[in-house]
C-alpha cells in the first residue's frame, strides 16, 4: 500500500484546525461556511442547440466557497484543464454552474440536458466528476470518476477529451479506472465537510446559471 | 518542544492516519444520541397513527407517514410502548426470552423508542442480541467480486473461487457502468462453477439492476437504497412509495430483493436533520420493513468512515445491525468497506458481527486483492482469506467460509474461464483468448491479467441487452458447448424464481437447490445448549487449514 503520509496528515491537521475553530467560536454551529452567496441577479444557463457544444456543470460552492480539491489541486487549474480537453478535440466547451443540486450525477445530466450536443461533464468542488449524456438514467453515467483524491491534472484534461469524443459520436475508450482502496480511511470526513459546504449553496429556485461568459 | 521518541513512534502508526472528528449534532456528526433527537410518542385515532415521535400527523414528511402507515403494528403499538425502553433492552439480552416475543414487542414500537433500546445496550449485549435475534439459524458470508478491467473472465474465475470458499452470495459491479451485462452474465456462470446455489447480484443503477434480474442475468438484488431524511431521497428522485414500488417489481418475477441503508449517508449528502447517525437509520429499517421486502444490507455501509470517525460510532454499527434483526428483516451486516489504515482496528470492527454471527457477515468481502475491489474496497480482502480461516479454528466460530486446496481453487478457475469463453463465443459477443483463461487461472489480481479490447466490450455488451439474451439463452449456450452441469445449475437457479421460496427472510440456496432460510430453519439460541454450534462435519472443515505442522515429520 502507498500513500503520502506527509499529504496525509496536513490534511487530517488542515481538517482538525477547521473543526476546532468551529468549536471554539460556536457562533454558528449549524452552518460550516459563512453567510451564503446570493446568485439572485446570475443570468439563467439556456439550452443551446450548438452540437459542438460540451457543457461543463460546476457545483454550487466552486470556485467561490471552494477553491481547491480534497487533495488541494486549484479549481482554475482543474477547470482550464477540462476545457482544454474539450478544445483539443474540436469541441467547444460552455461553463454554467448547477444550484439546484450538489449531486454529481445530477449535476452533469442538468448540464448534458443544456448542452448542444447532449453531452455534459458534472464537476463537484471536491474533485469529483461525471461525464453524463442527456438520455441517460440519472444514476447512470456514460463515465464516472468517484475516487476525487486519485484525479490529476492530466486525467481532468483527458476528461474534457472523452466528454468531447462522445459529443462527437466516436467510439470512446473509457479512461483507465483509479482505485485506491483505503481512500475512504483516508478522506471521507474531509469529503463529508466539503460536501455539507457545497450543499449549503444550493439553491433549487435558481436552477443553473451562467458561470464563464463564452 | 523537544518530542517524545514514544510519541512520534505512535504518531506513525496506521491508525493515526485515520479521520477522526468530534461530535458535532448540528451537522449530524453524532453516533447513537442527539440532543435534537425526537422523544419517542404514538397516538392512534380510528385505527390511524395520527402522532409519531412527537409529531403530529400534519407535520409527517413522507418518511413518517410512511413508516406509520405501514411499519407499525397498531394493535401491539399501545403495550410495547408502554414498556419501559430499559425492559425491552433486558429481554432482548435475557436468554429465557425467546426470538419471537422479542419480535412481537419490537412490532409495536415507534423509531425514537427503538433508538432508545438500543443506548440501553453496550457492545457485548448487543452482540448477545445479534445471537438470539439473527433470522437465520446458520450464519452465512457474502463476496465482492470486481476488478479495475471489468474482465469477465477474472469475474467468473473468482467467483467460481469464491463459491468454493463458501460464500453464498455474490455481488459484482462495475469500474465502466456500461459493462454491467458481462459482469452480470460471468458472475452467474463463475459462481456455479464454483458451488452450486450461490446466488448472484450486479450492483448498478436501479432500472438497469433490475432489467438485468428480469432478464435472469442475476438472481437476487440489493441496491435499492433508502435514507433516513426526506431531503436525502428527494435529492436522488426517490422517495418510499417508489421504493416499495420497485421491491413489488422484483417479487413479481420471484427474485430475491434487500434493501440498503446505513449510518452516515446523510452526513455525507449534507442532510442529517441534527439527528443521530442511529435514530435516521432506525427511520431507514422502519421503511425497509413497511415496503414488504425481505431484508437489509446495513452497517453504514459505505458511509463507515463517517461513522467510524466519532465516538461510540462503530458501536452504533453494530446496534443498527440489531435494529435490522429485532425488526425481522435479514441482516447483510456491511464489514464490506475499507475504513482504517490500522489492521488491528479493521479486525476489531468485523468482530462485533463475526463473533455472534449474522445472515451475512459480511456484504460483502472482497473475493479479490482490494486493489481490484470496485467498491473502492472492503474490509477484508482475498489476502486476509487464511487468517480469516485461522479465526474461525481459534474460536470455533462459523464465518461462512473454509479452507481450500490450491488444486481446487486452479480446476474451478480454469473451468469457468472456460465456461465464460465457450458463451461468448456460442452469443457472438467478443472474443476471449485460451491466453486469457489461462492467465486468469493463476492470477492473484488483473495486475496478472491480459488487456481486453474495452471499445468492442461495450459495444457486444450493449448489442447483448438489444438483442435480449436471457438467463435461458446463457443455459443453451452451456448447455451446448459441453457445460452441461453448469448449464443445469443455472436452470435450476431460474427455477427458485417459479417456486418462489427464497424470496423468505435470509434465504440462501446449499448445493442442491434446498432453500435455507428464517422461516424453514429459524434462530432457535436460547442460551447454552440451544442454537446454532459448530459440530461435526463443518467443524471438520473449519479445522484443516493449510501449514500444519505434522509430527510424523521430527
Amino acid at each position: 500500500m502507498e500513500y503520502n503520509e506527509e499529504l496525509v496528515a496536513a490534511i487530517t491537521k488542515a481538517v482538525l484546525q477547521q473543526i476546532n475553530e468551529q468549536n471554539v467560536s460556536q457562533t454558528d454551529r449549524q452552518h460550516i461556511g459563512s453567510a451564503k452567496t446570493s446568485y439572485a441577479n446570475a443570468r439563467l444557463a439556456e439550452k443551446s442547440t450548438n452540437p459542438k457544444e460540451v457543457v461543463v456543470g460546476v457545483g454550487p460552492a466552486f470556485q467561490r466557497e471552494i477553491k481547491a480539491t480534497i487533495t488541494g489541486i486549484p479549481l482554475d487549474d482543474v477547470l482550464r484543464n477540462i476545457k482544454a480537453g474539450i478544445e483539443e478535440e474540436g469541441m467547444v466547451p460552455r461553463i454554467v454552474k448547477v444550484l439546484k443540486t450538489s449531486d454529481v450525477d445530477f449535476m452533469g445530466l442538468e448540464a448534458a440536458k443544456i448542452s448542444g450536443s447532449g453531452v455534459g461533464i458534472g464537476l463537484q468542488s471536491k474533485g469529483t466528476a461525471v461525464i453524463h449524456q442527456k438520455d441517460l438514467y440519472p444514476l447512470s453515467n456514460l463515465e464516472l470518476f468517484p475516487q476525487a483524491p486519485l484525479i490529476s491534472l492530466e486525467m481532468y484534461r483527458a476528461i474534457g477529451k472523452n466528454a468531447a469524443k462522445y459529443a462527437k459520436g466516436e467510439k470512446v475508450t473509457p479512461i483507465e479506472t483509479q482505485n485506491d482502496p483505503m481512500v475512504r480511511a483516508k478522506y471521507q470526513v474531509k469529503a463529508a465537510l466539503m460536501h455539507i459546504r457545497e450543499t449549503e449553496q444550493v439553491d433549487p429556485k435558481i436552477p443553473i446559471i451562467v458561470w464563464e461568459e463564452a | 518542544m523537544k518530542r517524545s521518541k514514544r510519541i512520534e513512534t505512535l504518531d506513525k502508526r496506521p491508525v493515526n492516519m485515520d479521520g477522526f472528528i468530534n461530535e458535532w449534532p448540528e451537522m449530524g456528526f453524532i453516533a447513537m444520541k442527539s440532543p435534537y433527537d425526537p422523544n419517542p410518542s404514538i397516538r392512534i385515532e380510528n385505527d390511524q397513527i395520527m402522532e409519531l415521535d412527537g409529531k403530529t400527523r400534519d407535520q409527517f414528511d413522507f418518511i413518517d407517514q410512511f413508516i406509520a402507515d405501514y411499519a407499525i403494528r397498531k394493535d401491539r403499538a399501545i403495550a410495547s410502548m408502554a414498556m419501559p425502553s430499559l425492559d425491552i433492552a433486558r429481554k432482548i439480552v435475557d436468554i429465557s426470552v425467546p426470538r419471537k416475543e422479542i419480535l412481537q414487542i419490537v412490532s409495536g414500537i415507534t423509531p425514537a423508542k427503538m433508538a432508545e433500546v438500543i443506548n440501553e445496550l453496550n457492545v457485548v449485549e448487543l452482540m448477545m442480541g445479534m445471537q438470539k435475534m439473527r433470522a437465520r439459524r446458520v450464519p452465512g458470508n457474502q463476496a465482492h467480486i470486481t476488478n479495475l478491467k471489468d474482465d469477465p473472465i477474472q469475474i467468473a474465475a473468482d467467483a467460481a473461487e469464491g463459491a468454493l470458499r463458501g460464500f453464498s452470495e455474490e455481488e459484482t459491479t462495475t469500474a465502466v457502468a456500461r459493462y454491467a451485462p458481462f459482469n452480470a452474465l460471468a458472475l452467474l456462470i463463475g459462481s456455479q462453477v464454483g458451488r452450486r446455489g450461490v446466488l448472484t447480484q450486479c450492483a448498478v443503477e436501479e432500472a438497469t439492476e433490475l432489467e438485468l434480474g428480469i432478464r435472469g442475468l442475476t438472481t437476487y438484488a440489493e441496491t435499492v437504497s433508502v435514507y433516513g431524511t426526506e431531503k436525502v431521497f428527494v435529492d436522488g428522485d426517490d422517495t418510499p412509495y417508489s421504493k416499495a414500488f420497485l421491491t413489488a417489481a422484483y417479487a413479481s418475477r420471484g427474485l430475491k430483493v434487500r434493501f440498503t441503508s446505513g449510518s452516515g449517508s446523510e452526513v455525507l449528502m449534507g442532510y442529517a436533520e441534527k439527528k443521530s447517525m442511529l435514530y435516521l437509520e432506525c427511520r431507514c429499517l422502519y421503511v425497509t420493513k413497511g415496503s414488504g421486502t425481505q431484508g437489509i444490507q446495513n452497517g453504514s455501509v459505505s458511509c463507515i468512515g463517517v461513522a467510524a470517525s466519532v465516538p461510540s460510532g462503530i458501536r452504533e454499527v453494530m446496534g443498527e445491525n440489531l435494529v435490522a434483526a429485532l425488526l425481522g428483516l435479514e441482516c447483510a451486516s456491511s464489514n464490506d468497506q475499507s475504513f482504517s489504515n490500522s489492521p488491528m482496528r479493521r479486525t476489531a470492527r468485523t468482530m462485533l458481527q463475526f463473533m455472534p454471527g449474522t445472515d451475512f457477515i459480511f456484504s460483502g468481502y472482497a473475493a479479490e486483492p482490494n486493489y481490484d475491489n470496485m467498491f473502492a474496497g472492503s474490509n477484508f480482502d482475498a489476502e486476509d482469506f487464511d487468517d480469516y480461516n485461522v479465526m474461525q479454528r481459534d474460536m470455533q466460530v462459523d464465518g461462512g467460509l473454509k479452507p481450500v486446496k490450491e488444486e481446487e481453487v486452479i480446476a474451478v478457475r480454469r473451468k469457468a474461464g472456460k465456461a465464460v469463453q465457450a458463451v461468448f463465443k456460442y452469443l457472438g459477443l467478443t472474443e476471449v483468448t485460451d491466453e486469457q483463461v489461462e492467465a486468469v487461472t493463476y492470477a492473484h489480481g488483473s495486475k496478472d491479467t491480459l488487456k481486453r479490447d474495452v471499445v468492442s466490450d461495450l459495444m457486444a455488451a450493449e448489442d447483448m441487452m438489444k438483442r435480449n439474451i436471457t438467463g435461458v439463452d446463457i443455459v443453451k449456450a452451456l448447455a451446448e458447448t459441453g457445460f452441461r452441469d453448469v448449464a443445469e445449475s443455472i436452470l435450476n437457479m431460474l427455477k427458485q424464481r417459479v417456486i418462489g421460496d427464497y424470496m423468505h427472510t435470509a434465504a440462501i440456496l446449499d448445493e442442491n437447490f434446498n432453500v435455507m432460510s428464517g422461516v424453514n430453519t429459524p434462530n432457535d439460541y436460547m442460551g447454552p445448549g440451544t442454537g446454532y454450534r459448530v459440530e461435526g462435519k463443518r467443524w471438520e472443515e473449519i479445522k484443516a487449514i493449510p501449514h500444519i505442522i505434522d509430527p510424523n515429520n521430527f
